[in-house]
């Protein structure tokens, strides 16, 4: 620790901290333009001299460390005249048209002009102009107020991680570029407009459509992946105009997907009147047609698990009170039907993840999954930590992988027998390990890199969606936890379990619905064998989304569709009644992100329409079906969702970010199954541009999808002789198929990568294909 | 021969500077190159040599005046990184041409001291950073080095010793800044010149951020001589804190403009009427510009300034690379304010605001005064735009930007506020 004094204040900071830090701890206020707290020093505005005492030059504050016993002082004669000249020098060439600019408001030029400049500028030569830039849908530019502080060009190479900006010329003819136009391809790019401190790169699709200070601010919970961001979404009026971090979350960005998303709240595709039979209709008549369908009937309930935790509760009590044994889904992507190991959710926070010894991830699109825990993986791949990944594509990613290891789905029980012999012969022993080993046949190579991470003192894994979804998942994650527990970090307070669950509130899903999950195709199945009378679906899509889209149609031939959401998606069409709900953006409520740390969203936006709360409609409902109503108030029902999640009852509004609900366990043992394949895996491949029902109704994300796309079914050269434009004839247990075909080199041989929708749509749910007749 | 006497000494560095085909290995070694140099490899420690630099009392000759023992002793030991040797041969400070001479005419005089160097800082990689119009230049260095690689001078065990030490000459593209060190680093690495801040300072995070030297072409051709006669022998030249020989570089309405090394506090009088063949007008300059374009003038009454760091600093100015501009009445000062202002706006990196800003500012605004568009407020804009600049940037070409205005506007104010009155319209 170093003890120095600002301002005749002694103030204590860690060794090394730099002067700028250290007056920021202090809440000592010094000016700056390039100074970032998540970004590397570049001391090129020079704006946040001070003096110390001795020295005969002002230094720049955010460069220069702090040494024990320095006189650190930021106000002075000579300071006020430095900042007036740096105000001055920043201002020459920059326009005056704070007016028109869309910073204006929330610009630190603007800001320290006012409170550090002259007032009165004397240039009078020729004013620099500089041709804007197209930097792609997410950011609009006028670059004639660009101040070259550079935050942009160290965003892209330090945090994106895609070095697509730079810095052309010298002098007063540097200027700020991209590589080439339309050339950001960061799924954080949204941020740039946020680092800019001036109007040089502003937010393209709030452009020019509203000030700052006539918006008001609602602090929400991003639900667009279970990372669960802090978000102020920002309106004017009935209108949202733009999704902003919050200062002092978490994690410091947000992603494209959550920010850009906004436009599908305003858009046609918002469910806002009840409809039955395909007609507008009153509340009290979709009510009573619904309870005609639903009355003593059979039903299975699919619900989103993107619901604030009250709404999920609420649908616990309508389970609880009127249809006890009904059958509840709510992953879109589940194939296993039998209870995982543990359940989804992560055992550690993304601190500690990026703190750990080593990280495997395992089957994960991070990057597109998680943007900000890949932010965090890359923030330890630039510190020289290990980052290894198994997986059945090399994803793209904006970081080197330690090893970056090629397997097909069916591998995963090999590979992870392989590390447990691997960890079993150096001792290493689990319960259970020996049966897990019995009961498979071969090994790959790759289980020594899952080993040798798993031998560090710290160890997360990241355990995405190729083993979620796999039909032998239950088995693949007790062989994990097998490995962990072997290792010794089970019984550790972190043991670095991480499951990426599909959505968010895995935890409190579990807590209220674990015994009674199924898979969403086991409804679907129900349904076709006549077990089922009616669905109730509250919040996804099933045709829209996951992998049962062939199910899901062939199911609703025969039973009743009751639909409750805040949007209407590809299954709404076959909705005998449509009920409108308030999103996510329009609820006051508590959310759990993958961490399971507790959220809450205290100030939603105004509801549209005729929406209500889902709590509410549940109520509604019961109401109808002539049950007691087990809560008239948000608060008699929090009382229920504190007795179905106990933790919750420690959460305030000071702590919320203090409070983790961790992931259930269970211990039994699974052991993998022998099963006949096809020549060919195939893998699904998520789009955090058009998976979700938001996702594909937000224009926004669907023109930066388009930029991101891969070919709809692609395959590695070396299948089969695969040739890019060929047409495929797959056999499936469903029948025959023809598509065409992509290759690409990153992904593995032996495996059929197909777009979730697209041409190839209705084989999401096919595990293997036999490939014949190669090309056409 | 340098003579061991020290009182006898007339050149160090441009001793055999005039030896018809120095440049030429065979030549060299028969005015004694590279004689004394297993003596260093096989006998001296690197403490020792280190030692001696201190003794000596050099001070580094590019601009800064740095003691060069006390740089290399910067240096740390043993961090598991090698340490790189840099020889800044970028130079670029207008009125600098004495490494250009030392280069072209006796290159195995810079390569000796760079193994020295080197030797003595456990280099294994050293490098030359040379400006990029030397292209002449460059050739004698890399022909130099050949010969140097062949009589195993350079290369793996030096003349059969333990020591290795490799030797490229990396070419400029033309930029003033990349003679900063830390400018010349990143250029040297393989990006824009772009000075960095410090600290961490080159002997500590330098090249590829490891332990690195960066030292002038003159200092480093200085170091044979220091370690064959010793440092005191050194310290005996010149005058106490400022020993040794310098090479000026005279330039300007002087006779005979070129390089001359006289020992240090010889007064600038003396180096103009005795060496460069005095005054092409009149008795006295009427500014000198002592130490290169970024120095602050002096004037005629400082004509008889010995030529010292100390001594320069006292008048106000700086010894700076040894570029000596002399200037009589004959020119017009607004005129060349203005072009030296063209030159830094040109050459300012543009990452501060300041020296971005702030230099094209001032061409601009004395462009338009000279041109006869001046305003009475154009004065005190100069003033604040280059004071304000000044040591308020990451390096020091802001400084060197604002002097000659500053100087201008202290020294000739009525120059200006005539040239202001003689509005053309």
């Amino acid at each position: 620790m170093t003890t120095l004094f600002i301002n005749e204040e002694e103030v204590t900071v860690a060794a090394g901290t730099s002067i700028l830090e250290a007056c920021r701890q202090s809440n000592v206020d010094v000016p700056y333009f390039c100074y970032h707290p998540e970004l590397s020093v570049a001391a090129n505005c020079r704006m946040c001299l001070v003096n110390v005492e001795g020295w005969p030059k002002p230094p720049a504050s955010c460069c220069t460390p702090v040494s024990e016993g320095m006189k650190v002082s930021t106000e002075s004669e000579a300071l006020v005249k430095d900042r007036e000249m740096a105000m001055e020098y920043l201002l020459i060439h920059h326009p005056l048209d704070c007016p028109v600019c869309d910073q204006g408001g929330e610009c630190k030029l603007q800001d320290y002009a006012m409170e550090h400049g002259s007032g009165k500028g004397r240039y009078l030569e020729e004013k620099r102009i500089i041709k804007d830039k197209q930097l792609g849908p997410f950011v609009t530019t006028s670059m004639t107020r660009c101040i070259h502080c550079t935050r942009c060009v160290r965003f892209a190479d330090e945090i994106a991680g895609t070095g697509d900006m730079g810095v052309l010329n010298r002098g007063d003819h540097m200027e700020i570029s991209s590589v080439v136009d339309e050339c950001l391809s960061s799924e954080l790019s949204g941020n740039l407009p946020d680092i800019c401190p001036v109007g040089a790169l502003l937010d393209g699709p709030s452009h020019d459509v509203s000030r700052p200070w006539e918006m008001t601010r609602h602090q929400s919970t991003c639900t667009q992946c279970p990372q669960g961001c802090d978000i102020s979404i920002e309106s004017r009026g009935q209108d949202v105009m733009r999704i902003q971090p919050i200062e002092g979350s978490p994690e410091p960005w947000l992603c494209d997907r959550g920010r850009f998303v906004y436009d599908a709240f305003r858009n046609e595709s918002r469910l806002l009147k009840p409809i039955s039979k395909q007609e507008k209709v009153s509340w009290n008549d979709a009510i009573n047609d619904s309870i005609a369908l639903l009355k003593d009937k059979r039903i299975g309930i699919i619900c989103s698990p993107d619901w604030s935790v009250e709404g999920l509760s609420a649908i616990r009590l309508l389970r609880d009170t009127a249809f006890k044994n009904a059958p509840v889904a709510f992953d879109l992507h589940r194939r296993d039907k039998r209870s995982f190991a543990f359940e989804e959710g992560f055992s550690q926070t993304t601190q500690q993840i990026e703190d750990a010894d080593q990280v495997v991830i395992l089957g994960s699109d991070l990057r597109q999954r998680l943007p900000l825990v890949m932010q965090r993986i890359r923030k330890r791949v630039l510190a020289d930590k290990p980052v290894v990944r198994i997986g059945s594509m090399r994803y793209r990613t904006n970081s080197e992988l330690q090893k970056d290891m090629l397997i097909r789905p069916r591998d995963w029980v090999s590979v992870i027998a392989s590390a447990i012999e691997q960890v079993m012969a150096l001792g290493k022993q689990a319960a259970g390990m020996q049966a897990w080993l019995d009961a498979t046949q071969d090994r790959h190579e790759a289980g020594k890199v899952l080993a040798d991470a798993l031998l560090a003192e710290t160890c997360s894994l990241l355990v995405g969606e190729e083993i979620r979804c796999h039909n032998d998942a239950a088995a693949l994650i007790h062989g994990l936890d097998l490995l962990m527990r072997g290792c010794g970090h089970a019984e550790a307070n972190n043991d670095g379990r991480n499951l990426i669950p599909e959505g968010m509130n895995a935890q409190a899903l579990t807590a209220l619905f674990a015994k009674d999950r199924m898979s969403v195709s086991d409804i679907f199945e129900d349904a076709n064998q006549g077990k089922l009378d009616a669905i109730l679906l509250i919040g996804s899509d099933p045709i829209g989304d996951g992998l049962f889209p062939v199910q899901a149609r062939e199911a609703l031939k025969k039973v009743a569709l009751i639909q409750i959401g805040a949007i209407q998606g590809e299954i709404s069409d076959q909705a005998s009644v449509l009920l409108p709900a308030s999103a996510y953006s329009e609820v006051e409520g508590t959310f759990i992100n993958m961490e399971g740390r507790v959220r809450t969203a205290h100030h939603p936006l105004e509801v549209l329409g005729d929406q209500r709360p889902l709590w509410k409609i549940m109520m509604r409902l019961l109401q109808a079906l002539g049950q007691d109503i087990p809560a008239v108030s948000l608060e008699e029902l929090r009382i229920h969702m504190h007795r179905f999640i106990p933790e919750l009852t420690k959460v305030d509004d000071k702590q919320q970010d203090a409070i983790f609900l961790s992931s259930a366990r269970n211990r039994k043992s699974i052991l993998p199954t022998q099963i006949t394949l096809r020549t060919l895996d195939v893998v699904s491949r998520y789009s955090m541009y058009r998976e979700g029902m938001w996702a594909r109704s937000s224009e926004l994300l669907r023109g930066a999808g388009e930029r991101q796309k891969l070919a709809d079914v692609i395959m590695h050269p070396d299948t089969l002789a695969a040739q890019a434009g060929s047409i495929a004839t797959l056999d499936t247990d469903h029948g025959q198929y023809q598509f065409k075909i992509d290759v690409r080199d990153d992904i593995s041989p032996g495996v059929l990568f197909i777009s979730k929708r697209g041409i190839a749509g209705d084989i999401s749910n096919v595990v293997s294909v036999d490939i014949n007749g190669g090309s056409a | 021969m340098i003579p061991s006497d020290p009182k006898k000494v007339t050149a160090i560095c441009f001793a055999n500077i005039d030896v018809p085909k120095m440049h030429t290995l065979e030549m060299a070694r028969q005015q004694g190159a590279y004689q004394f140099l297993p003596t260093v490899l096989n006998t001296f420690s690197s403490e020792h040599i280190v030692s001696e630099m201190k003794i000596s009392g050099l001070r580094g000759r590019g601009g800064a005046g740095f003691p060069t023992g006390l740089k290399w002793s910067f240096v740390p030991k043993n961090t598991g990184k090698p340490t790189y040797l840099l020889c800044n041969a970028d130079e670029g400070e207008p009125g600098t041409f004495k490494d250009r001479d030392l280069m072209r005419f006796d290159p195995h005089l810079l390569i000796e001291g760079m193994i020295m160097a080197g030797f003595a800082l456990g280099v294994k990689d050293a490098y030359i950073y040379i400006r990029g119009e030397f292209i002449h230049e460059a050739k004698r260095l890399n022909d130099a080095i050949s010969e140097a690689y062949a009589a195993n001078l350079l290369g793996d065990n030096i003349l059969g010793s333990s020591y290795s030490m490799h030797l490229t000459v990396h070419r400029g593209a033309g930029a003033y800044i990349c003679g900063e060190e830390t400018a010349l680093i990143e250029s040297l690495e393989g990006r824009p010149g772009r000075p960095r801040f410090k600290p961490p300072f080159p002997a500590v995070e330098g090249f590829f951020r490891c332990p690195t030297v960066v030292n002038n072409v003159e200092t480093l051709a200085t170091v044979p001589a220091i370690l064959e006669h010793g440092g005191e022998w050194h310290k005996a030249i010149g005058t106490p804190n400022n020993a040794g020989m310098k090479i000026f570089s005279v330039s300007g309405n002087v006779k005979k403009a070129g390089n001359y090394e006289v020992p240090l506090g010889t007064t600038m009088r003396s180096l103009i009427e005795d060496y460069a063949g005095g005054l092409q007008n009149g008795s006295v300059p009427k500014v000198i510009i002592p130490g290169g374009s970024s120095t602050p003038w002096l004037l005629a009454e400082h004509y008889d300034v010995p030529l010292t760091y100390d001594d320069l600093a006292s008048a106000g100015s700086m010894l700076g690379s040894g570029a000596v501009i002399i200037i009589d009445e004959t020119a017009d000062l607004i005129a060349l304010t203005r072009r030296l202002a063209h030159f830094y706006a040109h050459e300012s990196c543009g990452q501060c605001t300041p020296c971005r800003e702030g230099t094209g500012w001032l061409e601009r605004i004395l462009t338009r005064i000279e041109s006869g568009q001046g305003k009475q407020e154009d004065i005190r804009t100069l003033e604040d735009a280059a004071k304000h600049m000044a040591g308020r940037t990451i390096c020091a070409l802001a400084d060197g930007a604002a002097a000659p205005i500053l100087s201008l506007l202290e020294h000739f104010p009525e120059l200006v506020e005539q040239a202001i009155a003689e509005k053309t319209s």
